[in-house]
C-alpha cells in the first residue's frame, strides 16, 4: 500500500518490479492484476542521479529545490515580539530578544539535510547560533530537550545530540534571512537527524531529565530519527 | 443521497485519446473497466511507476459528467512538475494508467441536490465545476447556474467553446483574466473582488449551492470575500489544490 | 487565521483517508474540541509535514494527525466526529 498521499511533491517507493516478468495487464481482453502496477513507459521522475551515493542515506533521493513541509499554517511572528528562551531544568531560565540573539556569536555552516519523506538536499548553507553557545548561558543537569515553536509544534532530542557542534538555531539560509515558509525568523537545525527534528519557527528549548516525545514522535515517527540507520518510524 | 460506497482499489485504465484544451492543459479521455460511476466534483488518484519501482501519485478532478461512458481528466502541465509533464507529453493512446476512485463525497453536486448553483473556479479549479455543469446539461436540468472563471489569460481558459455554448443557453458565465487581457477585452481583469461577486448576483439570500475550487490562495481569497458578503462559511464548499493549483 | 497558500484540504487526502477508514471520509462532520465549530472533514485544512495534519477551518486546532508507516497507520483523531448511517429504530441499543 502506498504510504504517501498526493499532496505536495511527495513520492513513494514501492518494491522494484522483477525484471523479465511483465505485469499481467492485458487490456485487450480486460484482465489485469493490480498488485503488479503497470510500468509507466518513459517515466523516471525528477530524481537526480549525478551524486556521490555515500552522501545519500538509505531510501533517500536527491532534490534541487527545497520542498516546503509543515504541520500547520506559517506563523508570521514579528521580530519585535520574537524571543528565544531556555526553560525547564535550569538554574535560571534565559531569554533573548531578536537583537540580543543576533548579537550572539554565530557560525556559517554547510550541511546536507534529509527529510523523512525521502528527499535529501546537499550543501545547504545556514547562519545561526550554535546550541553549545546557547547552553553556555545556563546551568543544567538535564539530559533532554523539547524544542517548542510558534504554532505549537514540538520535537524532542537528547542534549547529547544537540551539543558538540551538532545543532544550531539558524536565521539565515543561503545568505538571506530565513523565509517564513522555511521556518523564519529562526529554526532549529539538527542536520544529522531527519529534518522534522529541525523545528521551524522555534522559540526555545525546554530542558528536562526525562524524554518526552514531540509532535511526530508521539504519532508514529522514530524517537531518534537517524537517517543513516533509516530510523523513520516507531517500528524501526 | 450519499455517494455509493465502493472499495477504493487501484485499477488500470487505458488512454483512449488526448484532447488539447489550452497551450498548457490536456484532457485525458480514459476507458476504465468496471468503472463504478462517479458524482460530479469527485476526483481520482493517479499513480505512475518507473521501471525501477519508483512511484509518484497525484490527484486529478474528473472533468466528465457521470453520464459519460468514458472518464475524462483535464491535466494542467506544471513546469518542473513530476507527473503532469508525463501525462500531458509522454502518455499515448493505448497506454495503461493506474488510478483509483472515485474519491470525495463532500465536494460533489448532483441534480437531486438542487440549485441555484454558484460556481467559482480558478485555473484548473474549473475542472470539477465543469463536471457539474456537464452533468446539469446531460440531465436536461434548468437549474439556475452561475460560473465565474479566473484564469491568467484568455488562452488559459479551459473549455472556452463549451462555456460559450453554456452561456448562450442560460448559464451566466463570467471571466476575470488576472495577468493579461486581449485587445478590446470587456470582461473583468485582476483578482476576484467583492464588486465582481455582487455583479454576479452572489448574494447570500439567494441560498445558492456555492462551490469554490482552485489554487489554495484563490479559494481562501474567494471564500473570505463570500463570507464578507454575508455567506455562512459552512454553506461554501471548497476544494483547494495547493500552491501550484494542480 | 493566516491565509497560507501551502495547505490543501480534506478533499486532497480523501483517497488516503478512505484507505484508513474504509469509508468516505470527507463528509464526516467534526465538532472542534477547542472552538466548538462543526465542519465536514472536506473543509478542514490539510498540511503535509512528516505526516499529515488536518486542522479546524475555524480555529486552526489539530483535528487529525496521521502517519502512514509501511506496515501500519498511526493516527490521532481529535474532536467529536459524526457520520450519517441508515436510519435505525429509536430505542434500538448499539450492540
Amino acid at each position: 500500500m502506498n504510504a504517501y498521499p498526493a499532496l505536495t511533491e511527495t513520492e513513494t517507493r514501492s518494491r522494484p518490479v522483477v525484471s523479465g516478468i511483465p505485469p499481467r495487464s492485458s487490456l485487450n481482453n480486460k484482465t489485469y492484476r493490480c498488485d503488479v502496477p503497470p510500468i509507466s513507459r518513459g517515466f523516471f521522475g525528477r530524481r537526480r542521479t549525478d551524486v556521490d551515493p555515500s552522501r545519500i542515506p538509505p531510501g533517500q533521493y536527491l532534490v534541487d529545490d527545497f520542498p516546503v513541509l509543515s504541520a500547520g499554517p506559517t506563523p508570521y511572528t514579528q521580530l519585535d515580539e520574537w524571543t528565544f528562551s531556555i526553560t525547564g531544568l535550569v538554574d535560571e531560565p534565559v531569554t533573548w530578544s531578536w537583537e540580543q540573539f543576533l548579537a550572539l556569536p554565530s557560525e556559517l555552516v554547510r550541511k546536507d539535510i534529509h527529510c523523512v519523506t525521502k528527499w535529501s538536499k546537499l550543501d545547504t548553507e545556514w547562519k545561526g547560533v550554535s546550541v553549545d553557545v546557547l547552553l553556555d548561558n545556563v546551568d543544567t543537569s538535564a539530559d533532554f530537550a523539547l524544542a517548542f515553536c510558534d504554532g505549537g509544534y514540538t520535537t524532542n532530542l537528547p542534549l547529547a545530540e544537540m551539543t558538540d557542534g551538532q545543532a544550531w538555531v539558524a536565521y539565515e539560509y543561503n545568505g538571506e534571512p530565513l523565509e517564513p515558509i522555511h521556518g523564519g525568523p529562526a529554526r532549529l537545525l539538527v542536520p544529522h537527524l531527519y529534518f522534522w527534528k529541525s523545528a521551524k519557527w522555534v522559540r526555545g528549548l525546554d530542558l528536562r531529565d526525562h524524554d518526552e516525545p514531540g509532535f511526530w514522535e508521539s504519532n508514529g515517527y522514530n524517537n531518534h530519527g537517524d537517517p543513516w540507520k533509516e530510523a523513520r518510524y516507531w517500528s524501526d | 443521497m450519499s455517494p455509493r460506497r465502493v472499495p477504493l482499489t487501484w485499477r488500470i485504465a487505458t488512454l483512449a485519446r488526448l484532447q488539447p484544451e489550452t497551450p498548457s492543459a490536456t484532457t485525458l479521455v480514459l476507458d476504465v473497466p468496471d468503472w463504478p460511476g462517479h458524482l460530479a466534483g469527485q476526483h481520482v488518484d493517479v499513480r505512475l511507476t518507473a521501471e525501477d519501482g519508483y512511484q509518484a501519485e497525484r490527484s486529478y478532478s474528473i472533468a466528465s459528467s457521470p453520464q459519460d461512458s468514458q472518464l475524462a481528466l483535464t491535466v494542467e502541465r506544471i513546469e518542473d512538475g513530476e507527473v503532469s509533464p508525463y501525462l500531458t507529453s509522454e502518455l499515448r493512446p493505448g497506454d495503461p494508467l493506474e488510478l483509483r476512485g472515485p474519491i470525495g463525497g463532500y465536494f460533489t453536486w448532483q441534480i437531486g441536490d438542487g440549485g441555484p448553483l454558484l460556481l467559482l473556479g480558478g485555473g484548473s479549479g474549473l475542472v470539477p465545476l465543469m463536471a457539474m455543469l456537464r452533468h446539469r446539461v446531460d440531465s436536461t436540468s434548468s437549474v439556475d447556474a452561475t460560473l465565474l472563471v479566473s484564469a491568467r489569460s484568455l488562452d488559459d481558459v479551459l473549455y472556452r467553446e463549451e462555456l460559450t455554448t453554456l452561456a448562450e443557453n442560460g448559464v451566466m458565465v463570467r471571466y476575470t483574466l488576472t495577468r493579461e487581457q486581449p485587445p478590446g477585452w470587456t470582461g473583468w481583469a485582476g483578482r476576484v473582488n467583492a464588486e465582481m461577486l455582487s455583479e454576479l448576483g452572489a448574494e447570500p439570500n439567494r441560498h445558492a449551492r456555492v462551490y469554490v475550487c482552485g489554487p489554495t490562495g484563490f479559494v481562501e481569497h474567494v471564500a473570505d470575500l463570500l463570507v464578507q458578503l454575508g455567506h455562512d462559511p459552512h454553506a461554501i464548499k471548497t476544494e483547494r489544490f495547493g500552491p501550484t493549483g494542480g | 487565521m493566516e491565509a497560507d497558500e501551502l495547505h490543501t484540504d480534506g478533499n486532497a487526502i480523501a483517497g488516503l483517508l478512505q484507505e484508513i477508514f474504509v469509508a468516505e471520509f470527507t463528509t464526516l462532520e467534526r465538532t472542534c474540541q477547542s472552538c466548538g465549530d462543526r465542519n465536514p472533514a472536506g473543509s478542514h485544512r490539510s498540511y503535509q509535514g512528516a505526516g499529515i495534519v488536518m486542522r479546524c477551518p475555524n480555529c486552526g486546532d489539530v483535528a487529525l494527525r496521521l502517519a502512514a508507516l509501511p506496515d501500519r497507520l498511526v493516527f490521532e483523531l481529535l474532536g467529536t466526529w459524526s457520520r450519517p448511517v441508515e436510519p435505525r429504530p429509536s430505542g434500538a441499543a448499539l450492540r
